[in-house]
């Protein structure tokens, strides 16, 4: 499914970006990592496609599970002693618990850096940042793309030495080490030299000079314009909740907080939207586009 | 499959240096753990003690006379007489470029028994008591710099663990004492091993912490009247003792600690 929030103004993603990855990281109280870590997943899934799943598992399943055990072995705060550790500590409920809440929150922040890499394209960065910080945008946008161009150029690389039989596969352990430093060597130098070809390129150009304009294909119209306002509707709800303490949970050193009310579940509910908004953008879409084929 | 395999080889060294640095770093309480699993409870202690002393006979016996016996039958001896015995016990070895010994101890005063390293020391089957206690009444002056979520846990008379006498085994430190009577009691307790003292620290009793009421706060420990000037787990019980473990908000000063190791 082509993603729908990607087409929004530059602005918009923005916004909902920072909201997102703010709210996932300051908000410990249990619904709200649930609802960030639901939203989170899916829209990756959605962004990513079948890659999302293969990258739940074998990444962020292990750094859960690591997080969660990590934090009961090193913090033995809280009041339900369960056991005794073999150090002679006292293994406690709440320690296993602000472990697991810990582990999600880091699972659900990467899920959302995973949508904000796919959604904040190199463009789009540039055309936010490209007039107020013109070195830092272009630096931003090189730097995101040196990650894949890196890996491409290390293949290519690595393909032509192999045919010259000088590849981290061929000969010895300590052949093969030399091989791979060598290899590290061409790239780093093709690195370097990439950013100063660029750089110039840049210059030569005109870019970051006054009085220059940018080409660019995004416009701000009616739809983005709405979104917008709903996002910062949004934002002002959980800021005020975050400000209430609605939003924080007490995990040491015994577990309270939490209790119900109408202000808390009101809160909740413009998370649980403000998490799933990108959804639900792709679903008015689809269901919009369903609509228009059956009018014809 | 190659690169398979030197992935989890990567791994498993990664693995083994976590679990080498969670031995030796401040962790792991070595020597003292085995010891006070012997002898976990003195309520039972009358049914172990066979199987204790059959563990720990062979090697307890013949070597307790000849090295570790002057401080222990001298602190025997003490109990009645702390200055008179206090001449014959051996005194720390200070190190002159320094003016302490080898866990930065400076001299214990006259008449207050020396730092016994639990290392050294054996736990003999020999049954004896002391008194204990856990309170931190310094804290209901001081429930205004507590964090809101701790005042719950301060008792109202500011007693944790009321005064009682305990069995224990000869040999046995403070901190052994402290660890089982928490244990048996179901109250929290947190330590941590600092080699360079050579003893546990007291981070937090009942999940009230060092540094929960102010910089200067913290647990401390007074046998029979005196802030021992080195950690609990190289303060060898004698009979009788009287243990307190107070909580500090003023580095000792509001509980009647004099600071002689602050000078």
């Amino acid at each position: 499914m082509k993603d729908v929030f990607s087409s929004y103004h530059p602005f918009v993603n923005l916004c909902y970006f920072v909201l997102a990855l703010g709210c996932g990281m300051f908000f410990m109280h249990p619904v709200c990592l649930a609802l960030s870590l639901v939203g989170g997943f899916s829209y990756m899934a959605v962004c990513k496609g079948r890659k999302a799943l293969g990258f739940g598992l074998k990444f962020m399943l292990p750094v859960l599970l690591i997080t969660a055990i990590m934090n009961p072995a090193f913090n033995h705060r809280g009041v339900t002693i369960l056991t005794y550790l073999w150090s002679g500590n006292p293994l406690t409920l709440e320690s296993i618990l602000f472990g697991l809440a810990t582990a999600c929150m880091l699972a659900a922040v990467l899920c959302w850096c995973a949508c904000l890499s796919e959604v904040m394209t190199a463009d789009k960065l540039v055309y936010l940042f490209g007039r107020i910080v013109p070195a830092l945008s272009l630096m931003l946008s090189m730097v995101l793309r040196f990650v894949p161009r890196f890996g491409v150029q290390l293949r290519e690389v690595s393909a032509a030495q192999r045919c010259i039989g000088r590849d981290v596969s061929n000969g010895s352990v300590f052949q093969r080490m030399r091989h791979g430093i060598r290899i590290l060597s061409i790239l780093v130098t093709w690195s370097l030299e990439n950013a100063i070809d660029t750089a110039d390129s840049m210059k030569s150009r005109g870019y970051g000079l006054k009085g220059r304009t940018a080409f660019a294909l995004f416009r701000f119209d009616r739809r983005d314009g709405a979104a917008l306002a709903v996002i910062l509707l949004l934002g002002a709800v959980m800021l005020a909740g975050g400000v209430c303490g609605v939003t924080t949970y007490q995990y040491f050193p015994s577990l309270a907080g939490g209790e119900p009310s109408v202000w808390a579940a009101l809160v909740f509910v413009a998370y649980g939207v403000l998490c799933g908004l990108p959804l639900m953008f792709n679903g008015w879409e689809a269901q919009k586009w369903k609509r228009l084929q059956s009018n014809i | 499959m190659n690169q398979k395999i030197k992935w989890g080889i990567a791994g498993a060294v990664v693995l083994c240096v976590l679990v080498v640095a969670f031995v030796w770093g401040g962790d792991f309480a070595s020597k003292d753990t085995e010891v006070l699993s012997g002898t976990s409870s003195p309520s039972a202690s009358a049914e172990i003690s066979p199987t204790a002393s059959a563990s720990a006979s062979p090697s307890a016996s013949p070597s307790v006379s000849p090295s570790a016996s002057p401080s222990a039958s001298a602190a025997a001896a003490v109990s009645a007489k702390p200055s008179a015995a206090a001449t014959e016990a051996p005194r720390q070895s200070i190190s002159p470029e320094t003016g302490k010994d080898a866990y930065q101890t400076e001299p214990v005063p006259e008449g207050q028994p020396v730092p016994v390293e639990p290392q050294e020391v054996e736990v003999t089957d020999n049954e004896l008591t002391c008194t204990i206690s856990i309170r931190c009444d310094t804290l209901l002056a001081n429930m205004d710099s507590l964090a809101p979520e701790k005042r719950a846990l301060v008792p109202a008379d500011g007693v944790l663990l009321a005064e009682r006498t305990v069995t224990f085994h000869e040999g046995e430190s403070a901190f052994n004492v402290l660890r089982r009577e928490t244990k048996q009691n179901k109250i929290h307790l947190e330590f941590v091993n600092t080699p360079v003292f050579n003893s546990a620290y007291i981070e937090g009793i009942g999940n009230l912490y060092e540094f929960d009421c102010g910089e200067l706060s913290g647990w401390m420990y007074k046998v029979n009247g005196w802030f021992p000037s080195y950690g609990c787990s190289r303060y060898a019980l004698k009979d009788g003792d009287v243990v307190e473990w107070i909580y500090t908000c003023d580095l000792g000063r509001d509980i009647g600690a004099d600071g002689g190791w602050q000078r």
